[in-house]
């Protein structure tokens, strides 16, 4: 196998910038589906970092691993897109702040 | 090199895309848009199951599914106008963080380039693509899931069954299903009523 | 076993001696409506049973004369060094006999005195409690019984002054007394606390063994502390003012309490803390000097009292100033011995006085009197008595005893006060002498109108009994008669004990009791001074003959008497301002204390505390709350500070310190 020419740095900062974009959106926008959307930035974010592991080492449980995050991530993507219709279905606007009746 | 570095700059605009747009429907475009960009990126590292899966499962499923509740809630007036922002302030400190955060994470970065030596390990997995052994390929991922993570395997897909489970309920049609012709001359009569309604 | 002060006999009554009285006081406490009129017979037979016990052991005790005689008893022990138990040496038995014997006088003239009251049981249970006290107080071997003692007879002081509790005036006479009294406690509790520090015990033989290690500045404290006690309870100065207040209660209570028995409680504790004194030469002076200052002064006010029992309160105060005297400068047996006849001619004198108020249908005022001599013989032959006692005429108790103190105080280095007590001795005279001449002599003035004899309250002369109370005078009361005319054989007699100097049998009995210094022989004998205040007195008596009892003086009786109330100097009929002087420095500064912090440190200080301590939590709650937004957003951001606090933490400290 060819030898990794790109620095394994370049992944994890790659990976970390895309992170804490997905972290941006989840803290800035208002809309459910956009905030749910920056999660999976951020998961794909993390699996990158695991694949480009797994490269360097050599060893296929980073795939694995993507995998299976790749997975939760769609059960919890399902389900947090089943909570988003359940509060939003009737409602005017579709922001997040509405839905404060935690307060206090 | 030039690969990483354009596939890099793709998934970074598409990203600060889908987190700026002003549409849903944009931000999952844009998502797409990175999605295809990162399979791209795992394709560099040799992992090409891992590439097809991520196209099939999230661009092709997740992101899908994004649309169809889009459309759902779509039915309201404006939905997805922006209202009076109620936490304006967050955006100092959210950004302050994510600088500091990003900072320590160039800073670390900047301390161990050292611990890693990639490339010294080039083992025995080499091989022609499709033979099991062969780093990054089906068979050599298929045996690895099915032997030493088959637990996890099963567990996850469990986890999939409850997410249904949940979804259902939570969602869910709360109508109690009425298995008659008679029901079903009703239903198509209120499908057609319910289609004239929408075009006006 | 430790033995006190060398005693270690065992008496077999003396456990009875004690919780008789106890347990007569709780039946007539409980059972008293049922009793009625046979709660007095049951008190009189407690206290006289008690008597019986303690004439049984004083002829044991009296059969060794001359080595330590008595008994112990040991009650208990709560933790090493504090061992409670009775004590029956000479003193204590000295005390005990008075106590029970005089009580039991009182108790059988109080059947008589308090007959028709409608608390009838309540006042034998009250008496009985006292003399329960009182024991507790002379038999206690430790100085916490001592002062548990001394606590409960102020108690039961305050219970008897305030028996007749309608009477507004008696309330606060009692009040009065036991907060005087209270102070007094504080004086002890503080001796207490300082020879508990230093011995470890409360016992009184394990206080005195160490009595060289206290250091002088600690044994003058000591002193001093349980002087200020001795002080309240016997009526001393500066806090005497309580004992003419006294003497609301009725008259029984003031002949055994204020009279033979509670207010010589001080004189007992000086007695038995000698070897604590004997020490001190400072803490002596000051207790002579205060005594022989007490006897001067009551002596004084005694002259210018008209109310019959008051002149006999301010004459207590004076003798007992003498004692005083007599224990301070170190002739403990003078001291104890006037004590000794005192009881018997005061309580006379009380009693007497007794019958001539109740014949009078509670009449006080010796301006209304006069001219009993012929109505009532018997009180005359009775008070008579107790006044040449009191004098000191040769020959009757008083001037034994007296006399002893007199030149004790000579013998043992204080001149001044050997002056003093022959003057003191002289005004005594005087003033009992006028005391029984406006009383018997010349003509009755009971109908004479109250203002023309100079009294501005004619309605406050007198005490009233309970409701209901139905007044017979006629026929002669034998309750009443009887015991006076009992005490007027050891009025007269019971000074023979001390004759004999060294050789007598009252120097003999204390021999080993109290420490004998060597004295230097002082310049005047004893027989001269017997002259000496013999003479004096003599004066007194002829001058108090020359204005109330002479052939003009009588005839001019209602002038005379209205003259001298109307020209009373304020400083005496205020009591030379005593009573203000104790109002500014301790009752008025204690109000606007009060006030002060009723108004201020209540509300803001203590309130304020635990009002802020509920504020602040709430200000902290809603602090916290705050953050509580119910906005998702802000939850995410805080899940991501705690990130971002990790990162920094892998980044850097655990990162960095490879």
């Amino acid at each position: 196998m060819d030898p990794m020419t790109v620095p394994v740095g370049n992944y994890v900062a790659l990976s970390s910038v895309i992170f804490f974009i997905g972290v941006a959106g989840v803290l800035t926008r208002r809309n459910p589906l956009i905030m749910l959307m920056s999660i999976e930035l951020m998961f794909n974010a993390a699996n990158l970092l695991f694949m480009a592991f797994a490269r360097v080492w050599v060893h296929n449980a980073g795939h694995i691993f993507a995998f299976l995050v790749i997975m939760v991530a769609a059960a919890e993507a399902a389900i947090g897109l089943a909570i988003v219709v359940t509060v939003f279905r009737s409602a005017k606007h579709v922001d997040v702040d509405d839905v404060a009746l935690m307060k206090g | 090199m030039i690969g990483f570095w354009i596939l890099a700059v793709v998934m970074l605009a598409s990203s600060i895309w889908c987190i700026t747009a002003t549409r849903p429907v944009y931000s999952v475009v844009a998502l797409l848009l990175h999605f295809a960009a990162l399979a791209a990126m795992y394709l560099t590292l040799h992992a090409e199951f891992l590439a097809v899966i991520q196209l099939i499962v999230y661009s092709g499923a997740i992101l899908i599914l994004f649309l169809f509740v889009i459309a759902l809630l779509s039915s309201g007036v404006a939905p997805f106008s922006v209202g009076p922002d109620r936490l304006p302030k967050i955006l100092i400190p959210a950004v302050g963080l994510i600088a500091v955060a990003l900072g320590f994470i160039t800073y670390a970065l900047s301390r161990t380039n050292a611990l890693v030596t990639p490339g010294a390990a080039v083992g025995t997995n080499l091989g022609v693509t499709g033979e099991a052994g062969v780093f990054g390929s089906v068979a050599d991922f298929g045996k690895a899931l099915f032997t030493s993570y088959l637990l996890p395997f099963e567990i996850t897909a469990l986890i999939l069954m409850v997410a249904v489970i949940g979804v259902i309920l939570l969602a869910g049609d709360r109508t109690p299903y009425v298995s008659s012709r008679k029901q079903a001359g009703e239903n198509r009569r209120d499908m057609r009523e319910a289609v004239l309604r929408g075009g006006e | 076993m430790h033995h006190v002060m060398g005693v270690n006999g065992y008496y077999p009554y003396l456990l009875a001696l004690w919780l008789l009285p106890l347990a007569g006081a709780i039946v007539c406490w409980a059972f008293g409506p049922q009793l009625k009129s046979l709660a007095g017979s049951l008190g009189s037979a407690t206290v006289g049973a008690s008597f019986v016990a303690t004439m049984l052991a004083w002829h044991q005790g009296t059969q060794s004369l001359g080595t330590a005689v008595g008994a112990h008893q040991v009650l208990g022990s709560w933790m090493p060094g504090f061992d409670f138990g009775l004590l029956l040496d000479p003193l204590s038995l000295l005390w005990t006999s008075i106590i029970t014997g005089v009580g039991f006088l009182i108790h059988v003239y109080s059947i008589g005195y308090m007959k028709g009251d409608n608390a009838f049981a309540r006042f034998f249970a009250y008496m009985n409690f006292f003399v329960f006290a009182m024991l507790t107080l002379v038999l206690s071997d430790n100085f916490i019984g001592l002062l548990v003692g001394w606590g409960l007879v102020g108690l039961a002081s305050y219970f008897l002054i305030g028996f007749w509790f309608h009477k507004p005036s008696a309330v606060a006479a009692a009040r009065k007394a036991f907060v005087i009294n209270v102070a007094g406690d504080v004086g002890i509790m503080m001796a207490i606390f300082i020879i508990v520090g230093s011995v470890h015990s409360i016992g009184f033989g394990d206080a005195f063994a160490y009595a060289g290690s206290y250091g002088t500045p600690w044994l003058f404290a000591i002193c001093l502390c349980l002087f200020i006690g001795a002080a309240a309870k016997s009526a001393q100065i500066p806090l005497h003012t309580w004992l003419p207040d006294a003497m609301e209660g009725p008259t029984p209570v003031s002949a055994l309490i204020h009279a033979a028995t509670m207010v010589t409680a001080g004189v007992y504790l000086v007695a038995r803390c000698a070897p604590l004194w004997s020490q001190n030469g400072n803490a002596q002076m000051l207790v002579a000097t205060i005594g022989g200052l007490t006897a001067l002064v009551g002596a004084i006010l005694g002259m210018a009292q008209w109310d019959i029992k008051r002149i006999l309160a301010y004459s207590t105060m004076s003798q007992i100033g003498y004692m005083i005297m007599g224990v301070g400068v170190g002739a403990y047996e003078g001291g104890v011995a006037h004590f000794f006849t005192h009881a018997f001619f005061k309580a006379q004198l009380f009693l007497g006085s007794g019958i001539i108020i109740h014949a009078l249908s509670n009449e006080q005022d010796v301006r209304r009197m006069g001219g009993l001599r012929t109505k009532m013989p018997f009180a005359f032959v009775a008070m008579g008595t107790g006044v040449l006692a009191i004098m000191g005429i040769p020959g009757f108790s008083g001037f034994f005893s007296k006399d002893q103190v007199i030149y004790g105080a000579l013998a043992h280095g204080y001149p001044w006060l050997y002056a003093l007590g022959i003057v003191t001795a002289g005004i005594t005279a005087y003033y009992m002498c006028r005391m029984f001449f406006v009383t018997f002599f010349g003509t009755y003035r009971g109908d004479v109108d109250p203002s023309k004899l100079g009294i501005r309250h004619p309605e406050l002369a007198g005490t009233p009994h309970g409701a209901a109370h139905h007044e017979d005078h006629s026929g002669t009361n034998w309750f009443l008669t009887i015991p006076v005319a009992i005490l007027i054989i050891p009025t007269i007699f019971s000074g023979w004990l001390m004759f004999g100097g060294e050789g007598s049998p009252w120097a003999r009995f204390f021999a080993q009791q109290f420490p004998h210094p060597a004295l230097a022989a002082p310049g005047i004998s004893e027989g001269a001074t017997a002259m000496i205040t013999l003479a004096v007195v003599l004066v007194g008596i002829a001058i108090a003959y020359v204005r109330y009892a002479s052939a003009g003086a009588l005839s001019g009786a209602v002038e005379r008497l209205r003259d001298e109330s109307i020209k009373m100097p304020g400083v005496l009929a205020n009591a030379f301002y005593f009573d203000a002087a104790l109002d500014v420095l301790f009752v008025r500064t204690s109000t606007i204390l009060g006030t002060a912090f009723s108004r201020f440190v209540d509300p803001h200080l203590i309130d304020g505390a635990v009002r802020e301590t509920a504020v602040s939590a709430n200000w902290l709650g809603a602090l916290v709350r705050s953050l509580q937004t119910g906005l998702l957003r802000a939850y995410a951001l805080f899940l991501v500070f705690g990130v971002a606090c990790f990162v920094i933490y892998y980044a850097v400290v655990a990162a960095g310190a490879h």
